[in-house]
């Protein structure tokens, strides 16, 4: 990956005073947060708590009522976002510095696995239709699905369609990639497959947001830790501290209940 | 898609020059005027189409082209039912009508009327043997079958009688046949003529209606007097040089082009025909309107309407008030209206705002507006079955909204749609019959034809169905092949 940001030692991912209501409800109340570059982030919390909505507005699917998002060189303010057509190029510009992989994959039920994945780099970015399918056909080795290019999603296990949603990610060779709990709707015998692709992707050096609510995956893989609650960060630090001896009562509370005492 | 939308385009383009090359043609003799002339083509002897040829003929074709020869005229025929001969006029879809109309006070008013070509009498038609029914007196309170505008419906109501209204002479002697109607009062020698072609001995003349004889002239609009006055010359030259006792002579044994030129006789006339006869001969004049029309006007119609009904969709959904309000109105305009109604807005209603179509092209608006409407609500509720995640998954992988919709979701859509579209364009299919009644000769109109010619209305009318049933059995077929073309991702 090569890197266009005048200051290298800036940080990738820069967020100051996400704010955001559902109608009356507040979800997000003041959010800031760094992420440094080839570092994964990963955000704790309880259900409500505004963790995905966090993760969402990164891709610009939420638009917050205001604060600033930055990702390398594209900056928006979402407080002095122009209505309408010019607004939403904003939202497409800060999209386009990120790959998301879905809870729920979302995978295009009517291509091939292939399919999937040259769709973005081939249709929205223009690359050279040979190109992408090389990139892809290594992406899927990387993912370990060099010989299910031609299946169709509905004829894969859930663990092979979430690796297809993280090859179909990484294809638009995104600044970021943001996973969104990747493993909550698979079976307990299917999780395992996924984060391990995860892991290797941490560990070749890749810029990660999790939201997750597996507590073990995210004390081996996070470089730092995001516990939010109501809306704000309760406690942030690395892993070690965040999971291993939280400071704050509610990071305790919710580890417990989520770990199980002891 | 891309061949889809270039399909549309051919199709919206060929539609824009049909009016244009259905329109007079303009060749060597351009120094002849064109006069259009309405006519049922299902009024033996009178106006039909000869079995034989299946060209249109009769007395009255005859004589109108006796005096176009005259006049010097160049003629162009349209053939329409009875009832709509007179707004086809009035909307200048023609120039005259030449269909035995009968002269009388309401019609000298209001158009130009030229001088008699016909002298007939009114009789009363009975089922054969009801002695209930002797003369014109004894309809009063009974029930005829009449064209509810010719001059023998207000003969009719005169004497007080219920008119029940019918599209020909043909259809009403089969309802006094089946009882369903007590009498028909009409000219002689159309009963005359009826009887002596098909040979039919469940109805028979009853008597006189009334003592006056009736005179039919030709039809003008009330401004058109410099047409009017060539056409009364011709026929004074016509009657002077013997043409038309000639042409009378030949279909009535009688020339009842001068009052009391003898009494019309009819029984060595057309002669009868064999159902199968009837049958074999008019298949082939079907089968062309089902190639030319039909199945044209139903795939222009259902292209360009399913083009029409995912705009309409993508508004309804829309964000945008007014757009998805005005899609809302359009659907429930063309929900809420009965199909023929729309057709005869376009036809008939829009050439008083001076919008005029060729029949074709107004059926095809019609047509694809209706399925418009109709399939609106169908690609509507199929782009929304399909999952919010893959509009986000669409957005993340960076496609715009219409690529979203060509690539991501009106594929998965189409797997919900087909089931319902293929409903509606099988319905179209047999809607469009209704074309019948704008002048457009297609499939069923044929069969109309020769079934009024005929009376062989069940033969026909099955044929015409085994034909429309035969083009459902295929698109059912393709239908088929087609789900299982759009479902071969999807493992159960």
């Amino acid at each position: 990956m090569t890197d266009t940001t005048e200051h290298p030692a800036a940080p990738r991912i820069e967020v100051r005073g996400l704010e955001k209501a559902f109608g009356d409800t507040p979800v997000l109340r003041g959010v800031d947060f760094e992420t440094p570059r080839g570092t994964s982030t990963v955000l704790l919390g309880p259900s409500g708590s505004g963790k995905t909505t966090v993760l969402r507005s990164l891709n610009a699917l939420e638009t917050p009522d205001s604060g600033i998002i930055r990702i390398d060189d594209v900056e928006v303010d979402f407080a002095r976002l122009p209505a309408g057509r010019a607004g939403r190029r904003e939202g497409v510009r800060l999209r386009a510095q990120s790959g998301m992989v879905f809870q729920s994959h979302n995978l295009f039920p009517h291509r091939t696995v292939l399919g999937n994945v040259i769709e973005g780099p081939v249709i929205a970015q223009g690359r050279p239709r040979e190109e992408a399918v090389a990139d892809a056909k290594a992406l899927l080795d990387q993912v370990g699905l060099a010989d299910r290019a031609d299946a169709y999603p509905a004829q894969l296990s859930g663990g092979q369609q979430q690796r297809v949603g993280i090859a179909r990610a990484l294809a638009l060779k995104p600044r970021v990639v943001l996973f969104d709990e990747p493993t909550s709707a698979l079976d307990p015998e299917l999780v395992g497959e996924v984060l391990a692709v995860i892991k290797d992707l941490a560990a070749t050096g890749w810029t990660m947001v999790v939201v997750t609510h597996e507590i073990r995956f995210a004390e081996q893989v996070a470089d730092q830790v995001l516990f939010l609650d109501g809306g704000v960060i309760v406690e942030r630090g690395s892993s070690a501290q965040v999971i291993g001896d939280p400071r704050e009562e509610r990071t305790r509370r919710f580890l417990t209940r989520v770990l199980g005492p002891g | 898609m891309r061949h889809v939308l270039r399909g549309v385009v051919l199709f919206l383009l060929l539609a824009l020059t049909l009016p244009a090359t259905a329109g007079p043609a303009s060749g060597q003799d351009s120094g002849r005027p064109v006069v259009r002339v309405g006519t049922e083509g299902t009024y033996p002897p009178f106006s039909f189409h000869d079995p034989r040829t299946q060209e249109l003929t009769g007395y009255d074709i005859e004589v109108v082209e006796a005096i176009a020869e005259k006049a010097g005229w160049r003629l162009e025929f349209v053939e329409t039912q009875w009832d709509a001969v007179f707004p086809a006029l009035d909307a200048g879809r023609v120039d005259l009508i030449a269909n035995q109309v009968s002269v009388n006070d309401e019609r000298q008013a209001r158009y130009g009327m030229s001088d008699t070509y016909t002298y007939s009498r009114g009789v009363v038609v009975r089922r054969t043997g009801d002695e209930s029914i002797k003369s014109l007196a004894d309809i009063r309170g009974r029930t005829t079958a009449q064209s509810s505008t010719s001059n023998w419906a207000g003969v009719a109501r005169d004497a007080g009688a219920r008119v029940e209204a019918v599209e020909g002479f043909a259809q009403a002697a089969a309802l006094l046949a089946q009882g369903r109607v007590d009498a028909i009062v009409n000219d002689n020698i159309a009963v005359l003529d009826y009887l002596a072609s098909t040979g039919s001995t469940e109805v028979e003349i009853a008597g006189d209606a009334g003592q006056e004889t009736s005179e039919q002239a030709l039809a003008f609009r009330e401004g058109d007097q410099a047409l009017r006055e060539q056409a009364n010359r011709a026929i004074s030259a016509l009657k002077a040089d013997g043409t038309l006792r000639e042409i009378s002579q030949r279909y009535f044994q009688a020339d009842v082009s001068v009052p009391g030129g003898g009494d019309a006789d009819l029984s060595g006339g057309r002669g009868q025909r064999g159902t199968w006869e009837v049958v074999g001969a008019t298949a082939w004049p079907m089968f062309v309107g089902l190639v030319k029309v039909t199945i044209p006007l139903t795939a222009l119609s259902f292209a360009i309407g399913l083009t029409l009904a995912l705009f309409v969709a993508l508004a309804r959904i829309s964000n945008h008030r007014v757009l998805s309000g005005l899609a809302r109105a359009f659907i429930s305009l063309i929900r809420g209206t009965p199909l023929l109604l729309q057709l005869f807005i376009v036809f008939y209603g829009l050439p008083q705002l001076g919008l005029k179509f060729s029949p074709f092209a107004a059926a095809l608006i019609a047509f694809s507006l209706n399925v418009a409407g109709y399939a609106a609500e169908v690609v509507r509720s199929a782009i929304l079955s399909v999952p919010k995640g893959q509009f986000e998954a669409a957005a993340a992988i960076g496609l715009d909204y219409p690529l979203t919709l060509r690539r991501i979701v009106l594929p998965q859509a189409a797997r919900t749609a087909v089931p319902p579209l293929s409903n509606t364009l099988i319905s179209l299919l047999k809607d469009t019959s209704l074309g019948s009644v704008v002048l457009l000769t297609e499939l069923f109109r044929e069969s109309q034809l020769a079934a009024a010619e005929s009376n062989e209305f069940l033969a026909l009318y099955a044929f015409a169905g085994l034909y429309y049933w035969i083009i459902c059995v295929g698109l059912s077929a393709a239908q088929k092949r087609l789900e299982t073309r759009l479902s071969r991702y999807v493992t159960s």
